[in-house]
């Protein structure tokens, strides 16, 4: 039997929703900070899916389903605003997109 | 209706008269003008049928509690205060009537009717007020009336100081009042007459510092010596105040409050009061004789007379016979302060006709040869002018005043022979004051063309308060028709010298020398008759009234207003400054705090949503 | 076995998500993305999800990531530009960093609670399609209609989005 318990998977999980936090944090380009987000959000089924798996359940896994429809819809969407931003400001950068300031 | 009823209608009457008239009718000046009078019917008529009907009660209502210190608004209508609220409903009434005429040509109507009526409301409740607390009320706000209606020519700097003299000097004798109430609520632990009453019969009071205290109370509102200075200049107000407020009943009340409490007293008190009523009959006395102002003339009589009624409380008060429910010092004041509002009311409204008639013209040594222009003003100031020298049997001045002058035989003849001087002065200076301003040549344009004022709102109070002078003396016997059997309580304890042979010949010697002096003296020339011929005296006498004026602003400019000035400077830079606009400066620095926040970086905003999220997720994990 | 598999795909996914992180170039961005996923889709195989496993390649791998890499190409990117991470920038991230590690050691302190290692024994309920269908047909139907009617909306959005807007000059 493998020694591999609920602990790993969901270190794993954990590790990679860090990165994928400092990833946001750091990057400049809007692109990369949404492909963190992205990340972020496969972390999260990974930590699903493996606690449906170790208690037994399906909701875990059903759960999955929606949040992958749901991220799909996400990115059409964002996407779709980052193109409309891109042709307002010519620009992707987050720096340059300060209109909110004060 | 009962009779707590009616006192509670007379009472409020006023009050719904001023407030319609400031909320509605501040440009209507005769609508305001005929709320006004109406309402100040309404009040003697409701004055005189609870004063006449025989009604004495008692009644009282909480108005709030404080745990245990409960503060009541109640009546207490006995024969006191029956025969006050006969007085200021009768001559309030007058002088509402001769406003009528006298200011009609006013453009401020509408502000002084409903000066007049907030003020009837405020004598009226301190006439009907059963403790000290609701009196105290009632007293600030007859104090606040006065302020308000010596200010009425508010387009004049000398009205103006003149109005916030006599409300600050007010407040000054109000300041040791209000100690006096709080230290009789202390030992006594009630401030209602009727329970003070019970308290301290058997002559168990506990302090001399009680009653000298609330003694202040009427050093202020009566302008007693030291602080009497406000009443001169309390003449800048229009004339019918000056009857009304500075004559018959405000000044009173200081009085009508003595009387109050004056089971309260101790001898050394009474001593005290007694000097102070005497000296401040004498001051007043020689400081009207070189008065050139009509007016002033009238306002020193008032202090010289008020000082004659404090005098006799201080005199007599000490001595109760038993079963009565007044002393004699108290029934003598009051008597005197009946006599003295009806003929100083009639002086004053004399006076004001004559001004009316002169065309605004103060200065007596301007007008004369007024006997021939206004004849009826002429009699009626001769009457009234009689009444307060003390013309025997036929004026109620002469009643009123020996029995002062006999108390003060049988008690303490120092004072004695210190009030028959005053009583030579006050014939000197009426004298004085009516030869110049009616008979000899006019002396100037206004003079020659007087004319008499209205017959129905000028002339006919005059008449009123006429025959009240001369019939309102008698209290029994076939011509007391006046009084009735209604204030029995306290007409009964009245000294009645006037049996005695000896006083009626003081009185001729005094009307005698006093109004003969006058008489040679001044010779209805331009000049003042006693500084030509006795300059010295005359130097003498100015300097007294000046020196007093010289010594008070010394003191307010020194020390009043530095210390108003270190007030000024706490309450500017400490308080609003510092605390005030610290505090919200404070909450601004928050605001600043907030705006940093918004610096329109994305990142940022992760940050802080990082921060939120580690916090979570420790408190999670147990790591705080 | 089992062991060495999934340190495997673990070490993989991990790799991959730092490379997204840490690289300049957007493109080469979202290709190490890509290969996480297939990463996250052999953990998912070890967790006898398998077909959530071909879901994630298919849509996620196949749908989104293509969509990334589609809307890089079209805004035109000035190549790889070679910004240098700023100084204020490693040190946030740096810290950051350490926020998050002390996050996971707390969770690692409370591991003792979690049940012990044994996989293999605790299967109630597999992860067939049969079962799939069973919840989301019945327990969950209504989260079903309602992601369907989420999917609509964004459909539309995207549609309203991608029009140009004329006469807007005053949002700059």
């Amino acid at each position: 039997m493998s020694s591999i318990g609920l602990f790993h998977y969901l270190m794993v999980a954990t590790l990679m929703f860090s990165i994928g936090f400092v990833g946001v944090l750091i990057r400049k380009n809007t692109l990369v900070i949404y492909m963190c987000l992205e990340l972020m959000l496969v972390a999260s089924t990974i930590a699903l899916v493996a606690f449906s798996r170790f208690n037994g359940t399906m909701d875990g896994n059903v759960f999955v389903f929606f949040i992958l429809t749901v991220a799909a819809a996400e990115v059409a969407v964002g996407l779709a605003i980052i193109v409309a931003l891109f042709r307002r400001r010519q620009t992707v950068q987050v720096e340059e997109l300060n209109a909110l300031k004060n | 209706m009962e009779p707590t009823q009616i006192a509670l209608y007379t009472l409020l009457s006023p009050l719904v008269s001023a407030v319609v008239i400031a909320l509605f009718f501040r440009r209507n000046g005769t609508i305001a003008a005929t709320i006004s009078v109406a309402s100040a019917a309404v009040v003697a008529a409701g004055g005189l049928m609870l004063a006449y009907g025989g009604h004495r009660f008692d009644a009282s209502m909480e108005w709030f509690r404080f745990y245990d210190f409960g503060m009541s608004l109640g009546f207490k209508f006995d024969d006191l205060a029956a025969l006050m609220i006969a007085i200021v409903g009768v001559v309030g009434f007058c002088v509402h009537l001769f406003s009528l005429g006298y200011m009609a040509d006013d453009e401020a109507k509408a502000r002084f009717f409903g000066g007049l009526s907030i003020f009837m409301f405020s004598m009226l409740g301190i006439v009907l007020a059963d403790n000290l607390f609701m009196m105290f009320v009632f007293w600030e706000l007859v104090g606040f009336s006065s302020y308000l209606l010596i200010n009425h020519y508010c387009l004049k700097q000398s009205a103006a100081e003149a109005s916030k003299k006599a409300f600050i000097v007010n407040r000054v004798g109000d300041f040791g009042f209000l100690i006096g109430i709080l230290m009789c609520y202390g030992v006594y632990g009630t401030v209602n007459f009727s329970e003070l009453a019970m308290a301290t019969t058997g002559g168990a009071v506990v302090a001399t510092a009680i009653p000298l205290l609330l003694f202040c109370g009427a050093l202020g509102k009566s302008a007693q010596m030291p602080l009497h200075i406000w009443l001169p200049d309390a003449m800048e107000g229009p004339t019918p105040v000056s009857a009304l407020i500075h004559a018959a009943t405000m000044v009173a009340a200081g009085i009508y409050m003595l009387c109050r409490i004056e089971m309260l007293m101790v001898a050394d008190a009474l001593q005290v009061i007694m000097w102070v009523g005497t000296v401040t009959a004498l001051y007043a006395a020689l400081c009207a004789v070189v008065q050139r102002d009509i007016k002033k003339v009238l306002a020193y009589s008032t202090l010289s007379q008020l000082g004659y009624m404090v005098a006799a409380f201080g005199l007599g008060a000490g001595q109760t016979d038993s079963g009565a429910l007044f002393s004699v010092g108290a029934a003598a004041a009051m008597f005197h302060l009946t006599t003295h509002a009806f003929f100083k009311a009639l002086l004053f409204l004399g006076s004001g006709s004559v001004i009316h008639g002169c065309h605004h013209e103060q200065d007596m040594f301007k007008m004369g040869g007024l006997i021939k222009k206004m004849p009826l003003t002429a009699i009626t100031m001769l009457i009234g002018g009689l009444a307060i020298g003390g013309l025997p049997f036929v004026t109620a001045g002469f009643f009123s005043k020996d029995a002062i002058l006999h108390l003060a035989q049988v008690t303490n003849p120092a004072v004695f022979g210190i009030l028959v001087f005053t009583a030579v002065l006050t014939t000197f200076y009426m004298v004085r004051m009516w030869k110049l301003t009616f008979l000899g040549a006019p002396r100037s344009d206004s003079a020659s063309h007087a004319h008499e004022g209205g017959f129905m709102t000028m002339q006919l109070p005059l008449i009123i308060l006429a025959v009240l002078s001369i019939f309102g003396g008698y209290t029994h016997g076939a011509l007391g028709f006046v009084y009735g059997h209604s204030f029995e309580g306290i007409w009964s304890q009245i000294p009645h010298p006037e049996s005695l042979v000896g006083v009626v010949i003081l009185s001729l010697a005094i009307l005698g020398i006093g109004g003969g002096l006058a008489w040679v003296l001044y010779p209805s020339g331009d000049k003042d008759g006693l500084e030509t011929q006795v300059p010295g005296a005359f130097a003498v006498l100015t300097l007294l009234k000046e020196s007093f004026d010289k010594v008070y602003t010394y003191y307010v400019a020194k020390v009043q207003d530095r210390f108003a000035m270190l007030l000024n400077f706490i309450d500017q830079i400490l308080i609003a400054g510092l605390i005030i606009r610290g505090l919200a400066g404070f909450v601004g620095l928050f605001g600043l705090g907030a705006r940093a926040l918004h610096v329109g970086s994305l990142h940022a905003y992760v940050y802080w949503f990082l921060l939120g999220i580690v916090m979570l997720w420790g408190f999670a994990g147990g790591l705080f | 076995m089992s062991d060495i598999i999934f340190h495997v795909f673990a070490f993989l996914t991990i790799g991959s998500s730092v490379a997204v992180v840490i690289n300049h170039n957007a493109v080469n961005s979202a290709l190490a993305f890509l290969v996480g996923l297939f990463g996250v889709a052999g953990l998912f195989v070890l967790l006898d999800s398998f077909l959530l496993a071909v879901l994630m390649i298919l849509v996620y791998a196949g749908a989104v990531v293509a969509l990334f890499l589609f809307i890089i190409m079209l805004l035109d990117m000035k190549g790889g530009e070679r910004k240098a991470f700023s100084k204020p920038t490693a040190i946030a991230g740096l810290i950051g960093a350490a926020l998050l590690a002390v996050c996971s050691t707390s969770l690692a302190k409370g591991f003792n609670l979690l049940p012990p290692a044994d996989a293999a024994s605790v299967i109630p309920v597999g992860a067939t399609l049969r079962n799939y269908a069973d919840q989301l047909f019945t327990v969950y139907l209504l989260p079903v209609q309602v992601v369907g009617f989420l999917l609509l909306i964004a459909m539309l959005g995207v549609i309203v989005l991608s029009k140009k807007f004329e006469g807007l000059e005053d949002v700059k």
